[in-house]
């Protein structure tokens, strides 16, 4: 399987971790991710946001891609920068159509108790992404709020 | 994350203390539906020191809620803090749980929901 992302990109380089489908493991690379974001002084909005969409992208990957078979991994690739923070996962399943995905904010879904892990993720995120047939998702957000929509 | 119970005004209050998130699932669904398979009639969760919260952990709050209501009992929320309070308002289950905005206004004002 190729790499998710390009190995540098200017003084920020890329770091790539492979998980093992164990959720048990995902406040550790959470705190990868966010010690980055701590060093570099974003603030407890960014931080929370970004822990939990990379929580929900991290669970996604895990329990519908890889349907927590062990002999799967996950790969978690993540960029910090002054202005932006950059997470791409990707799991080893079979893939998803994300516009298939109801709407979990309707009256309709309102009680059922799944289905909020990728809308949380759009809310929090200032962009997400999906390519390799659903396997990835590539999650931006920025320190500051954009104009005019998003950035590439 | 750490569970507390305790009854105060004749609801049983569970306070979620740190963060609920994916690991921390299965302890809140034991806590939650536990007391109510315990015969608890009135839940308050009480969200006050809870400092994180993920699509699982709502889950197991929205199957509490519904368990709850088929038993004539109910479910409510108390004292989210910022973030919380903007994770139930971006998935509009603030229009599904009866949100409050301390334990003890929870306990004097949770009830069944109508119909």
């Amino acid at each position: 399987m190729p790499s998710c992302p390009p190995e540098t990109d200017g003084d920020y380089p890329w770091t790539e971790e492979v998980l093992p489908t164990r959720l048990d493991i995902i406040p550790e690379a959470e705190t990868a991710v966010l010690s980055a974001l701590e060093n570099l002084g974003y603030d407890e909005d960014h931080w929370f946001a970004v822990r939990l969409a990379l929580e929900e992208a991290l669970v996604n990957a895990m329990k519908h891609g890889n349907r927590m078979d062990p002999s799967r991994t996950v790969r978690m690739a993540y960029r910090v920068a002054p202005d932006r923070v950059d997470i791409r996962v990707r799991d080893e399943g079979q893939g998803f159509n994300p516009q298939g995905v109801p709407d979990p904010t309707t009256d309709e879904n309102l009680q059922r108790p799944c289905g909020r892990g990728i809308m949380l993720m759009r809310s929090y995120m200032d962009s997400v992404r999906y390519s390799c047939g659903g396997n990835e998702v590539h999650m931006v957000k920025y320190r500051q709020p954009r104009q005019g929509g998003m950035a590439p | 994350m750490k569970i507390q119970t305790r009854e105060e005004g004749g609801c049983q209050v569970v306070a979620i203390v740190g963060s609920a998130d994916v690991g921390a699932s299965a302890a809140l669904r034991e806590a939650l539906l536990g007391a109510i398979e315990g015969g608890a009639k009135r839940l308050v969760c009480d969200l006050g020191r809870t400092d994180f919260i993920c699509s699982d952990a709502l889950g197991v709050m929205i199957t509490a809620y519904l368990k709850a209501r088929t038993r004539g009992g109910a479910v409510c929320l108390a004292g989210p803090q910022d973030h919380l309070r903007d994770v139930l308002q971006t998935t509009r289950l603030d229009h599904l749980f009866d949100v409050f905005a301390d334990v003890a206004t929870a306990v004097r004002c949770c009830k069944a929901p109508q119909g």
